[in-house]
């Protein structure tokens, strides 16, 4: 028999023998008397209580720094952004090239010492028949130097275009990104509005359950909501200081968050896409660049078509010769004959370069151009956007929210459809500042020949992978 | 649009001239019944309480309640007193309640004059053996309340239309130009005519084009209440309707002096809005006569009277409990007939139906400022809003308006009355500008009522005043200027209980204490 058997029968037995003492085995133990949870609903509860702030990262508190504005951070871009500095060294080290392409060779100075022990009269080991100073001179023919010195001065002129072009990213960029700061602080001035709208609709909440007109639900739906904006609000401090931090990058300085002051909104009036495509290949430094880059490689044409022409060389010098015992000169004169070498291969790689560039000119026109075709849509899309925010939605909005408030104080709406119309006031002003944005960014882009990326590297005359195959410049 | 201009000029001529005129006869005869009367003092009267913290006394120290001379009237039926609260001695006399108490007017002097505030009467003329009216559909534009002026429909630039007044027996003519942009129809609503001339919607009559127009003539063998409204549904529910009071060849008896007649309404307008929603099945504004409260004009009638109002329920879709402070009245009538006295009804509560009329007749006992009005929540107050907001947080609406693009901050700790729940029930907020003020007591009704008294009337309120001769004739038929709240501390003076009566402050309005 099992235990649980034996069990049962003792209990059994139990059972007959006292059934007094059975009946408590029957009755189930005590509880704890627990007080009912209160219902929602069945007695008054007050309202849950309102969450606290949220946790933030504790980030650099915002407003330290200095107030900018776009001339001062556009002064302080000149002064600071390396990148115009590399522009520049880019010129010197072009113009360093042409200065040394176009120096003329060095003459050489030579002691020669000829026939040395040869026998001569009363001396079987004489010193030489010949000993003394020999000096040698290349001259240049066919004008390669002069050509030298052109093509890297028109490289040098290549450099002049692309530091226009860098200047022209700096600035751009740091418009930009001083317009997305003043944004992103537009942005957050916006959400501490709507936060204020959420922070009423938690109170106006509790209001409407005091008096029966919402409930719990409710209650709960408006602390999730202020909670939401309050995370809103963060979120749009790091985005400033985000901003602010790219901007001053740009600028080349390590500036604590300060504020930026500037108005967004552009009064510019509509430019066309046709318009804009003739300025910029017309005016764009970077085809500018590639139009003086491919005047370049004429001239490199032009130097290695002469490149085969061959030079003179003079020697000239003086010694003894002790054969003859007297002193007597030496002269000498060496030409190249270009009978294998016509420096065929380099002429035809000059061509070869002279008309890839021609290509490239047209390649940086169209790039400009697809580049134009995705700047202007933006630009497009956000003139009509912040056009309209401006002088409709916007105005539309206020006016509506103006009417709301004069029906409350009228009595004749409730105060949750004023806190709507206040909560969609903010989000249209918000998404204008957005479009104003967008419009300042696309508009500073089509405005600056689409240039950009004002921490990239100025970058040089000579494309990536061109052949500069003789070492010394020529 | 110029008959109406023209209609309305005469009226109000011609009202003034009525009030002018009156005013010195009504003066003289009540000055001439006092001192006939003064017999009849009343034993229950006090006399001016020297301790009183009311205003000073107004009117005549001496006045006594009165009867008219020349009147078979008697103070005293059966133990009902037509000058003090009462009931009498026995539920079965006739003058239980002063069921057939007769008012002062003599039976042979014919009906009371009809009065229905704020609305005019429609004028006629004899014309081939017919009083012949002519009646024009129209939209218009009422002030509801000073300077809140909605648009809605009704007839002869008036919503509700001006009152059609005749007499047992006449044959009328109604000539009816369609002025709205739309097609019409009239309906006489209770009267047994000629169907053709029933004015229902192409079951009777082809429309009544925009800018044509319809005759109805037919016998007018009924009399009592009735009113006239347009078919067309949307068009009711827009305001088209109006009064049509037959009186009776033979004086309905007991006589009443006084024959009062309110038109009960409701409109839906939105917010910011002043044109009518026809078709709401929501309703937030309240109108009596077209006006809402405290717009509405008081009822006026003197110590004694008796009192006939006809009450005509013409909302919607919403029936309304009507009731009235201080005085049992009978049911004497509905819009079908007359109801035969056995049948009469004594409430303080009567509940009138959507087109439904009611007569309520009483006897004018109790001196005072009796607020007359509907009993549902709802209507006691006028487009409604949820009280939540700055307007229970003591903060203007103006800090808002003055900077639109940054709204004040909110303050998060509230009141301690939020731990109550529950808290507010009070109304609260409302202002009034002070021109607006300038109009509510501009109204000779309105003088003497406690300054509060624009606090208390909204929506589907009036008041029925009930003053003693001399306190009638100082507010009725002068131009004295009367302090607020002189006649009601008066008759509390006279009446009640002066010890224990506070006066309104007197510039108090809608204040926002919680």
């Amino acid at each position: 028999m099992s235990k649980f058997g034996i069990s049962a029968v003792v209990m059994l037995m139990a059972l007959f023998i006292d059934g007094a003492g059975a009946q408590e085995l029957l009755q189930s133990p005590a509880r704890i008397a627990e007080p009912p949870a209160p219902s929602a609903g069945s007695q008054f509860i007050n309202p849950p209580a309102r969450p606290t702030q949220p946790a933030s990262v504790g980030d650099t508190p915002l407003g330290l720094g200095e107030v900018l504005d776009l001339k001062t951070v556009l002064s302080l871009a000149t002064q600071n952004n390396p990148t115009l500095r590399q522009a520049r060294l880019q010129i010197s080290a072009e113009l360093a090239k042409a200065q040394q392409a176009g120096l003329y060779p060095n003459p050489t100075l030579a002691y020669a010492g000829e026939q040395i022990f040869v026998d001569v009269e009363g001396d079987t080991d004489s010193p030489g028949e010949f000993q003394g100073g020999i000096i040698s001179q290349r001259i240049v023919t066919a004008g390669k130097l002069s050509l030298s010195r052109e093509k890297y001065l028109r490289r040098a002129h290549v450099t002049e275009h692309l530091a226009v072009a860098q200047q022209y990213r700096v600035c751009n960029d740091v418009r930009i990104h001083f317009y997305r700061a003043l944004a992103a602080q537009q942005r957050l001035e916006m959400q501490r509005e709507l936060l204020k709208t959420a922070e009423d609709a938690a109170v106006t909440a509790r209001e409407l359950y005091n008096v029966g007109q919402a409930n719990r639900y409710d209650v709960r739906k408006s602390n999730v909501m202020l909670q939401r904006t309050r995370l809103a609000v963060q979120k749009a401090e790091h985005e400033y200081r985000m901003r602010f931090r790219e901007l001053t990058s740009l600028v080349g300085l390590d500036l604590p968050v300060g504020a930026v002051v500037g108005t967004l909104a552009t009064t510019e009036p509509l430019a066309t896409f046709d318009g804009t495509l003739a300025r910029i290949v017309a005016e764009s430094p970077e085809v500018l660049a590639a139009r003086a880059k491919l005047s370049a490689d004429r001239i490199t044409i032009e130097r290695e078509e002469v490149e085969w022409i061959p030079d003179i060389v003079f020697s000239a010098g003086t010694g003894y010769n002790f054969d003859a015992r007297e002193t007597v000169a030496v002269a000498d004169i060496s030409i190249e004959i270009p009978l294998f070498d016509r420096n065929q291969g380099t002429i035809s790689q000059a061509r070869a370069d002279f008309n890839r560039q021609r290509r490239e000119v047209r390649r940086t026109e169209l790039t400009l151009r697809q580049r134009l075709a995705m700047v202007y849509e933006q630009y497009a899309m956000s003139f009509e956007h912040a056009s309209e925010y401006r002088d409709s939605i916007v105005p539309e909005m206020r006016a509506a929210y103006r009417e709301l408030l004069s029906s409350y104080k009228q009595n004749r709406i409730e105060w949750r459809e004023v806190l709507q119309a206040q909560a969609e006031y903010a989000e249209v002003r918000l998404a204008q500042i957005s479009y104003e944005e967008q419009l300042r960014q696309s508009e500073v882009l089509i405005q600056g020949y689409l240039l950009d990326g004002g921490l990239n590297a100025a970058s040089g005359p000579m494309p990536a992978g061109h052949i500069d195959s003789v070492p010394k410049p020529r | 649009m110029r008959y109406e201009k023209e209609t309305k000029l005469l009226q109000s001529a011609g009202r003034r001239e009525f009030i002018t005129k009156g005013a010195i006869a009504a003066a003289t005869g009540v000055t001439a019944a006092m001192l006939a009367s003064a017999a009849t003092a009343q034993e229950a009267m006090k006399m001016p309480h020297a301790h009183g913290h009311s205003q000073k006394p107004i009117g005549s120290r001496n006045a006594k309640p009165s009867i008219p001379a020349g009147t078979d009237v008697r103070e005293e039926y059966d133990g009902y007193s037509r000058f003090k609260p009462g009931r009498g001695n026995d539920p079965d006399s006739d003058y239980y309640l002063g069921k057939l108490v007769p008012g002062f007017r003599k039976t042979e002097d014919g009906p009371a004059p009809f009065v229905a505030p704020d609305l005019e009467k429609l004028p006629w003329e004899m014309v081939n053996g017919a009083k012949e009216f002519h009646l024009v559909p129209m939209a218009v534009e009422r002030e509801f309340h000073p300077g809140v002026k909605m648009n809605v429909y009704g007839y002869n630039g008036s919503m509700p239309g001006p009152t059609i007044e005749v007499n047992q027996g006449d044959r009328v003519r109604i000539v009816v130009t369609n002025e709205l942009p739309e097609d019409t129809f009239v309906h006489w609503h209770g009267f047994e005519l000629p169907v053709q001339y029933d004015g229902a919607a192409t079951l009777n009559q082809e429309p009544i084009k925009p800018g044509r127009t319809f005759v109805y003539e037919f016998d007018v063998h009924e009399e009592g209440t009735f009113f006239y409204h347009s078919h067309v549904a949307m068009q009711e529910a827009f305001g088209q309707v109006g009064w049509f009071i037959v009186h009776p060849k033979k004086v309905f008896d007991p006589p009443v002096d006084r024959d009062f007649g309110l038109i009960f309404q409701n409109f839906f307008v939105g917010p910011n809005q002043t044109v009518s929603d026809s078709w709401s099945m929501d309703w937030n504004w309240h109108t009596i006569n077209g006006r809402s409260g405290p717009y509405t004009t008081p009822l006026v009638c003197k110590h004694g009277e008796r009192v006939r109002v006809r009450l005509l329920n013409f909302a919607p879709m919403q029936h309304h409990p009507i009731h009235m402070h201080g005085h049992t009245f009978w049911v004497t009538g509905h819009e079908g007939a007359r109801v035969p006295k056995s049948a009469w009804i004594p409430r303080n509560n009567e509940l009138v139906g959507v087109a439904q009329a009611s007569d309520f007749e009483f006897v004018a006992n109790n001196p005072g400022d009796w607020i007359f009005h509907c009993h549902m929540v709802h209507h006691m107050m006028n487009h409604m809003t949820k009280q939540v907001g700055p307007r229970i947080r003591q903060a203007s609406v103006d800090r808002y308006l003055a900077n639109l693009d940054n709204r004040p901050s909110v303050e998060a700790a509230q009141r301690a009355g939020f731990n109550t729940p529950g808290y507010p029930q009070k109304m609260m907020g409302m202002s009034m500008s002070e021109e607006d003020m300038k109009i509510y007591w501009g109204r000779r009704e309105v003088q003497g009522m406690r300054a509060n008294y624009l606090m208390a009337v909204k929506g589907l309120m009036t008041v029925m005043r009930v003053l003693p001769d001399d306190l009638y004739e100082l507010v009725m038929e002068t131009d004295q200027p009367i302090e607020k709240g002189a006649v009601f501390s008066e008759i509390v003076r006279r009446f009640g209980d002066p010890d224990h009566y506070e006066p309104a402050p007197k510039h108090e309005m809608m204040s926002m204490d919680g």
